[in-house]
C-alpha cells in the first residue's frame, strides 16, 4: 500500500503546501512557481485517480473491443494512430487563442478566482467533457455532437444543438477576428509582419504542391525562418523606414481587411492558404507554448496582481462587468471546461484511436494540457504591474487618450500607475502606447515578452519578443477565422442543401459563394460592431461568447449524462451531470443577469432603456460621443440581448428535452435504445500491432 | 534510438509528412498489382480529403 501510493502522497503534500502558499501567504507577493506546481500536482493526481476512476468504473473501457479505427481502417479518416502522435493532433486542435484571452481578462478579479476555476473546473468538468465525449463518440463510430445529441435526445434537442454550433461559431469568430484588430489597430510593426504571412503561405502552397510535394517538415522550417524574418522586418518598418505611416491602419480599416480576407480564404481552395497557415500556425503554437513554459520555470517570476480585487465582488471591474459568480466562470471557457472541444472529440479524434482506454490519454490528458497553457496565460498577465494591466485592459473612452489621463483613470480603480511607467512600458515593447489596448493579446504579449526576454536577450530584445507574441497570437487567430469560416460554410451548404439540394454539393461554386458570405456576413457584422461599439466592444461582446461556448458544453455534457443512464450507470451519471449542474446554473445566472438586470453596465435591455431615455432627452449616454454612437449603443444591445435570450432558450430546451428522456428510462417505461457499434473483438495488441493467430493457453481447450 | 532523432520521427509522423509511404504499405497488401498514387497525388487528394470534411477546433 505504502509502496504503491507513496509517491501520490509525496504530489498530494507538494501539492497542498503549493496551494496553501498561493491562498494564505501573507508576503507582498506570490511566486508564480506556487502556482505552476500547485496546477501541476492537482493534474497529476486528477490523471491518476479520478481519470482512471472514470475509465474503470464509469465508461469500463474495454481493450478486446475494436475501436472503430480498426473495424473500419481506410487508411484515411478510420486509421489507428499511434497514441502519442494521436494525442499531439488532438491538443493542436483543441488548443486556439480561448486558453490565452480568457483568463487575461478574468485577471482584473486578481489571481486566485481564475487559477482555482482553471484548475479545479478543468479536474471535474472540462476534462470529463473531452474525455467522455470522446469515448461516446467513439464507440458510435466517430458520430458528431449533433448526430449524437439527435439520437440519444430526440429531434428537438438535436436541432437546438444545431442552431448552438452555428451560432458560437459566430460569436467566436467574431470576437476572436476582435481580439487580432485590437492587437493590430495603429501598429505598423505588428500589421506589417502579419500581412507578410499571407506571401509566406502562399509560398508554402505552392512549394507543397508543386516544388516538393507533401515535404510538410522541411516548409514549415522554411515558413517559420521567413516568419522571424517578417518580425524582425516590422521593426526596421516600424522604427527606421518611411513607410511606417502606410503600414499605419485605423481599426475600421483592419475589420474590412479581415472581411475580404475571411471570404476570400473560404471561397479558395484549401492549399492556397489555409493548408499551409496551419502548418505555420501549429509548429508556432507548440514552440510558443513550450518556450513559455521554459520561460516561467526559469525566470520563476513574481505575482504583481493581488489575490483578489474588489472588483470580484462589486461587479464593477473596467475589463467586464459582473460579479465573480458567474462571470469569472463564463470569461474562462477553454482552459477550464469548453463547449467547443466536444466538437473535436466527436468527429475526428475518435476515429483514430487505437485502443478503448487510451481515452483518457488522449481525451482527458489533452485537456490537461490546454488547462496548463491557460494558467501559463495567467501567469503571464498577473506577473505585469497592475497599474499596467488596467491601463490596457479598460475600454479606450474611459482611460482617454494620453498616458496622464490613463493614469488618473487607473488611479480612479484603487491601482497606481505613473504616466512615466506607461509611456516606458510602450517604448519597451516598441509601440507609441499601450493605453486601452484591450482584447487580452497586447497584455499577453506584454506579459510574455518579459518572460521571454528574462531568458533570451534581455531588455534589448523585448520589442521583438512583444511582436513575436502578437504574431504568435494573430496567428493562430487567423487560422481559427480561416477554418472556422470554412466550418460555417460547410454547415450552412448541408442546411440549406436539405431544401435546395444543388446547396449540398461543396464544390457548386455559387453554393460556395453565397454560403461564404452569409457566415462572413454574420461574424463580420459582429465584428465591425464590437470595434465601433462606444462602450468598448469586447467587454460587451466576449460574455456573449462565454455563454455560448459554456452552452455548446452543456449539450455534450447532457448528452454524456443521456448516455450514462441509457447504460444503466445511474449511480455514476453524476460524473457528467454535476458538471452539467453547474455549468446550467453559471450559464442561466449569467444570461439572467445580461437580459435582466436593471443595471446598465450589466444589463443589455437596461442599457438599452438608458441609451433610449437619454436619446429622447436629447442627451448622451455613458461614453458616447454623438447622438449617432447613442443609437449604435441601442442597437448592439438590442442584438446582444435578443442573442442572450436565444442562448437561455437553447439550454433550456436542450436540457428539459433531456430529462424528459432521463425519467422515461429511470421509471422503466423506456427500453434505453444504446446506438453503440456492436462489438468485435479486437485484433491489435496494446502498441497497435496486429496480433498472431493466438497460441491457446493451458490445457484446458 | 537518440532522443533527437526521435524527436524529429514525431515532428515526421505528427506533420504528416511520412503519411505517403504508410499508405504505400497499405495499398500493396489492400490492392496489390494496382497502381498506387503518386507523392503529389497522394497530398492532393489527403488535404481535399481533410478540408472539405472539416471537423473544429477550439478558440
Amino acid at each position: 500500500m505504502i509502496r504503491r501510493y507513496g509517491v501520490w502522497v509525496g504530489v498530494a503534500i507538494i501539492g497542498a503546501i503549493c496551494w496553501g502558499v498561493l491562498a494564505l501567504s501573507r508576503g507582498e507577493t506570490v511566486n508564480a512557481g506556487w502556482l505552476l506546481f500547485a496546477a501541476l500536482a492537482s493534474y497529476a493526481i486528477a490523471y491518476r485517480f479520478y481519470a482512471r476512476f472514470i475509465q474503470r468504473k464509469v465508461l469500463e473501457t474495454d481493450d478486446s473491443r475494436a475501436t472503430p479505427a480498426e473495424r473500419l481502417n481506410n487508411g484515411r479518416d478510420f486509421e489507428p494512430m499511434d497514441r502519442r502522435v494521436l494525442f499531439g493532433h488532438h491538443f493542436a486542435a483543441i488548443a486556439g487563442a480561448g486558453p490565452l484571452v480568457g483568463p487575461v481578462l478574468a485577471a482584473q478579479m486578481g489571481f486566485l478566482p481564475g487559477t482555482v476555476w482553471i484548475i479545479v473546473g478543468v479536474i471535474l468538468a472540462g476534462a470529463v467533457q473531452d474525455m467522455t465525449t470522446l469515448f461516446f463518440s467513439m464507440r458510435r463510430n466517430g458520430k458528431t455532437l449533433g448526430q449524437m445529441a439527435r439520437e440519444e435526445i430526440g429531434p428537438v434537442g438535436g436541432v437546438a444543438a444545431l442552431i448552438a454550433v452555428l451560432s458560437i461559431m459566430v460569436i467566436l469568430l467574431a470576437v476572436l477576428a476582435l481580439v487580432v484588430v485590437l492587437a493590430l489597430a495603429e501598429s505598423p510593426w505588428g500589421s506589417f509582419s502579419i500581412a507578410m504571412t499571407l506571401p509566406i503561405a502562399l509560398l508554402m502552397g505552392v512549394y507543397l504542391r508543386f516544388l516538393r510535394p507533401g515535404r510538410v517538415l522541411e516548409v514549415s522550417i522554411i515558413g517559420v525562418g521567413l516568419l522571424f524574418l517578417a518580425i524582425v522586418g516590422g521593426g526596421w518598418i516600424a522604427e527606421s523606414s518611411p513607410y511606417a505611416d502606410f503600414w499605419t491602419f485605423s481599426p475600421n480599416q483592419i475589420v474590412f481587411g479581415l472581411i475580404a480576407y475571411g471570404f476570400i480564404a473560404s471561397v479558395l481552395p484549401v492549399w492556397v492558404l489555409l493548408a499551409p497557415r496551419d502548418y505555420l500556425s501549429t509548429f508556432m503554437k507548440i514552440g510558443t507554448i513550450l518556450l513559455l513554459a521554459v520561460g516561467i520555470a526559469i525566470t520563476l517570476p513574481a505575482i504583481q496582481m493581488p489575490r483578489a480585487t474588489e472588483f470580484a465582488f462589486n461587479g464593477q471591474g473596467p475589463v467586464f462587468a459582473g460579479p465573480l459568480y458567474p462571470f469569472v466562470f463564463i470569461t474562462i471557457a477553454c482552459g477550464a471546461l469548453s463547449g467547443f472541444h466536444a466538437l473535436v472529440a466527436s468527429g475526428t479524434t475518435p476515429k483514430l484511436i487505437q485502443k478503448e482506454s487510451q481515452v483518457r490519454f488522449i481525451g482527458y490528458g489533452a485537456m490537461l494540457m490546454e488547462s496548463f497553457v491557460a494558467v501559463m496565460a495567467l501567469i503571464a498577465a498577473t506577473t505585469l504591474d497592475p497599474g499596467v494591466y488596467f491601463a490596457m485592459n479598460a475600454p479606450a473612452t474611459v482611460l482617454g487618450d494620453t498616458v496622464q489621463s490613463a493614469s488618473q483613470a487607473v488611479n480612479g480603480f484603487g491601482f497606481q500607475v505613473s504616466p512615466e511607467t506607461l509611456q516606458d512600458t510602450a517604448n519597451n515593447v516598441g509601440e507609441e502606447s499601450i493605453v486601452g489596448r484591450t482584447g487580452g493579446a497586447p497584455t499577453l504579449a506584454v506579459g510574455m515578452s518579459a518572460i521571454f526576454s528574462g531568458i533570451i536577450g534581455g531588455p534589448a530584445l523585448q520589442a521583438f519578443w512583444y511582436h513575436f507574441a502578437i504574431m504568435f497570437e494573430a496567428l493562430f487567430i487567423l487560422t481559427t477565422v480561416d477554418a472556422g469560416t470554412r466550418v460555417g460554410r460547410f454547415m450552412i451548404q448541408d442546411m440549406i442543401g436539405n431544401i435546395y439540394r444543388p446547396f449540398a454539393n461543396p464544390s457548386w461554386l455559387p453554393g460556395n459563394l453565397i454560403s461564404s458570405a452569409l457566415i462572413v456576413g454574420a461574424w463580420g457584422y459582429f465584428l465591425y460592431a464590437g470595434v465601433n461599439d462606444p462602450l468598448g466592444g469586447i467587454n460587451q461582446l466576449f460574455p456573449l461568447f462565454g455563454i455560448a461556448n459554456q452552452l455548446l458544453a452543456a449539450v455534450a455534457l447532457t448528452v454524456g449524462t443521456t448516455i450514462l443512464i441509457k447504460m444503466g450507470k445511474l449511480r455514476y451519471a453524476w460524473v457528467t451531470a454535476l458538471p452539467l449542474l453547474w455549468d446550467a446554473s453559471v450559464t442561466l445566472t449569467a444570461s439572467w443577469m445580461k437580459i435582466f438586470s436593471p443595471d446598465p453596465v450589466l444589463g443589455f435591455f437596461a442599457q438599452r432603456a438608458a441609451a433610449q431615455e437619454a436619446l429622447a432627452n436629447g442627451e448622451l449616454y455613458g461614453t458616447a460621443q454623438s447622438a449617432d454612437d447613442v443609437r449604435q449603443i441601442i442597437t448592439n444591445s438590442t442584438v446582444d440581448g435578443v442573442l442572450s435570450i436565444l442562448f437561455a432558450l437553447l439550454i433550456i430546451i436542450v436540457i428539459a428535452d433531456a430529462t424528459r428522456v432521463w425519467f422515461r428510462i429511470i421509471r422503466g417505461g423506456q427500453e434505453p435504445d444504446l446506438s453503440e457499434a456492436p462489438w468485435e473483438e479486437s485484433r491489435l495488441d496494446s502498441e497497435g500491432q496486429p496480433v498472431e493467430e493466438r497460441e491457446p493457453v493451458g490445457t484446458g481447450r | 534510438m537518440n532522443p533527437l532523432r526521435a524527436i524529429w520521427e514525431y515532428l515526421k509522423e505528427i506533420s504528416g509528412e511520412n503519411a505517403y509511404d504508410k499508405y504505400l504499405v497499405v495499398h500493396s497488401t489492400t490492392h496489390p498489382g494496382r497502381r498506387p498514387m503518386n507523392r503529389g497525388e497522394f497530398y492532393r487528394w489527403r488535404q481535399n480529403e481533410k478540408y472539405n470534411n472539416p471537423g473544429s477546433r477550439c478558440p
